[in-house]
């Protein structure tokens, strides 16, 4: 590898004569990259030419998860903030003011009386939309 | 050409994976045969620009960004990574969120309310209140709202959702509807009895050969049609009669009622043939399909309404009215609860972070509160944090908050900095030999990186290369015996 490299460098002062001089083929050769290289992803366990088997975060992280940690260690799952010991503060849904009420038919809190004449005429989607903000929907409906 | 050759100095998330950190220098030193590389985080580089006089020196760096924000503690130059949090909340957050509650007030624009129009409301119209509560107060009164409400004019559009169509116009389609249900029942109830009345002719013929005596090609039929006994087969005839008769009952009705009452049409009386409860059901489920359509035009009547007079407001329809908005999308990564978000916003997390260490080292972090990132310049935020401290910390002590001088930039002026500083040096410079004795996801700790944490992963062997297979297997050869846990 090491003296491909090498060799490569040496390429690359002949290499400027040439592609100064060159027209622009079909495909455009890239100036920096090594032109051998396969990166490790392709070819998974899945096969054909084409697949370049990328993980996504999830699978990222559970494969990290299996590997041996010490209980200090800090890694990206142990660094997520804890949950909230304080009990939320309620607000309007409607208008962000803090909320002492809320709307027996559509879960929806509010402030005041107009707010609640508003809510009572909104269209059901808007209404699920507001629940699914706060995620409040309920999963039974 | 095919190579890059300086070094470079990169920045990765905290705590960032194993297997991301090979991949990247995978790329770097395989593929762009990069001489060396240095990863860093990029807050610490952040503080390392803001530095004064005294460096080492320790702090609280808290960095909001687009996607997360941390709270990580800094002790003597390095980062203290097992105390470090994480809160999954930032900018991009905070714009779905005004995006979404824009929406729903205005659901008449909703695609002109884009993520990008949100973004330029965040930078330039919105907020953070230094204590919510009383803020929200304040917007309560109405002259306060119009003081400072900000008007968002949205490019003017022809398509008015729904309000082209008047009230009467509304009706008439309704009507329209109607009508073609109407139609179409008559049409299958036509044909249910056409077909009622055939299979009843061939029950009644079967009938008369018990009658005649024919006896064989009686009881022959009678396997035809699947039954067992003459008594069977009465009592198919009559139910049969019966359900022609209120067919043909039901089509005089409908020919003489010009308005049927859509929902009556309930499913009739079970009947054995199956071909009638079908098309019955297919009957309600039709008409379920066009009451959706009639609900989802109920609320532009109230439009509409105002639509038919005259005066129309073009301008103003046209325009967004944003109040409380301006302090509440900024305010998620505080309360996350607003969001839905079971994490702690950024005051307990400070605190949570605090406690987990012994009081002399907590007092000497919190003098040094360090705010960067792009999601940190809200006017109003080193205030809020002030007031939040003043709040958890024991009375009468003191702390002290600062700002990034550039929070955007600020991380890459201090990854120049240290660049500049480091170059000629050996320390927190990956090269390459480290990377093909080492493998991918070693890292070399300095004052701005990560915490290295010595766990070998597996090399992905690829599948069908002989000229790499040789260096890989090299590398692979000496890996750890926890390789394969």
């Amino acid at each position: 590898q090491s003296a491909g490299g090498e060799a490569m460098n040496d390429n690359k002062f002949l290499n400027t004569d040439s592609s100064t001089g060159s027209a622009e083929t079909t495909v455009k050769p890239l100036p920096f990259k090594d032109p051998n290289f396969i990166h490790s992803g392709i070819g998974g366990a899945a096969a054909g030419k084409k697949n370049r088997t990328w993980k996504n975060l999830k699978q990222i992280l559970a494969s990290e998860r299996a590997l041996p940690w010490q209980l200090n260690d800090p890694s990206y799952f142990n660094i997520d903030a804890p949950p909230s010991f304080k009990p939320a503060k309620k607000y309007s849904d409607i208008s962000g003011l803090p909320a002492n009420y809320t709307d027996p038919q559509s879960k929806l809190r509010f402030s005041t009386i107009e707010e609640f004449a508003y809510i009572r005429m909104l269209p059901s989607d808007v209404v699920t939309g507001y629940l699914a903000l706060r995620k409040a929907t309920s999963i039974v409906s | 050409q095919g190579c890059v050759d300086h070094p470079i100095v990169l920045t990765e998330a905290v705590c960032n994976p194993l297997y991301s950190r090979q991949m990247m220098s995978e790329l770097l030193f395989e593929c762009y045969q990069v001489p060396k590389v240095s990863y860093g985080v990029d807050s610490l580089y952040s503080f390392y620009h803001n530095r004064r006089q005294n460096w080492p020196c320790s702090g609280l760096v808290i960095s909001s960004g687009y996607q997360c924000t941390h709270i990580l503690p800094v002790l003597e130059g390095r980062l203290d990574a097992k105390n470090c949090k994480r809160i999954n909340l930032g900018g991009c957050q905070a714009a779905v969120y005004l995006q979404r509650l824009l929406q729903l007030k205005y659901p008449g624009h909703f695609a002109a309310i884009t993520l990008s129009r949100m973004e330029e409301i965040l930078h330039e119209h919105s907020y953070i209140a230094e204590d919510y509560i009383e803020e929200l107060q304040k917007w309560r009164s109405p002259e306060y709202y119009e003081n400072n409400m900000h008007k968002m004019q949205l490019p003017f559009s022809n398509k008015l959702l729904g309000s082209t169509l008047t009230s009467e116009e509304k009706q008439e389609r309704r009507q329209q509807q109607l009508r073609r249900l109407q139609e179409l029942n008559a049409r299958r109830r036509e044909e249910k009895l056409q077909l009622d009345q055939e299979r009843l002719e061939r029950l009644l013929y079967v009938q008369e050969l018990l009658e005649d005596g024919q006896m064989d090609q009686f009881h022959k039929a009678l396997v035809e049609l699947n039954m067992d006994s003459a008594e069977e087969l009465q009592s198919y005839i009559n139910k049969l009669s019966l359900s022609v008769e209120q067919t043909k009952q039901k089509i005089l009705q409908a020919e003489v009622n010009i308005e049927v009452d859509v929902v009556d049409s309930k499913p009739e009386t079970p009947d054995l043939d199956p071909l009638g409860s079908e098309q019955s059901l297919e009957d309600v489920e039709s008409i379920n399909e066009f009451e959706p359509l009639f609900a989802e035009e109920q609320p532009e009547v109230e439009k509409p309404v105002a639509a038919v007079q005259p005066v129309f407001n073009l301008a103003e329809y046209h325009q967004l009215f944003l109040g409380t908005e301006r302090i509440r999308a900024p305010e998620i990564v505080f309360q996350p609860s607003l969001i839905g978000e079971d994490q702690a916003g950024i005051a307990e997390t400070m605190q949570y972070v605090l406690e987990r260490y012994p009081k002399e080292q907590q007092a000497i972090l919190v003098q040094n509160v360090f705010l960067t990132g792009g999601n940190t310049m809200y006017p109003g935020l080193k205030a809020r944090v002030q007031k939040e401290l003043l709040e958890m910390r024991p009375f009468q002590s003191s702390f002290q908050v600062h700002l990034a001088s550039s929070p955007v930039l600020d991380a890459w002026y201090g990854a120049r900095d240290w660049a500049v500083e480091y170059m000629t040096r050996e320390e927190g410079w990956i090269t390459r030999k480290d990377y093909e004795e080492k493998g991918g996801e070693y890292l070399k700790e300095h004052c701005a990186s990560n915490v290295y944490v010595p766990i070998r992963l597996p090399k992905q062997a690829p599948r069908t290369t002989e000229a790499l297979a040789p260096s890989r297997g090299l590398t692979s050869s000496t890996g750890n015996p926890c390789e394969q846990a």
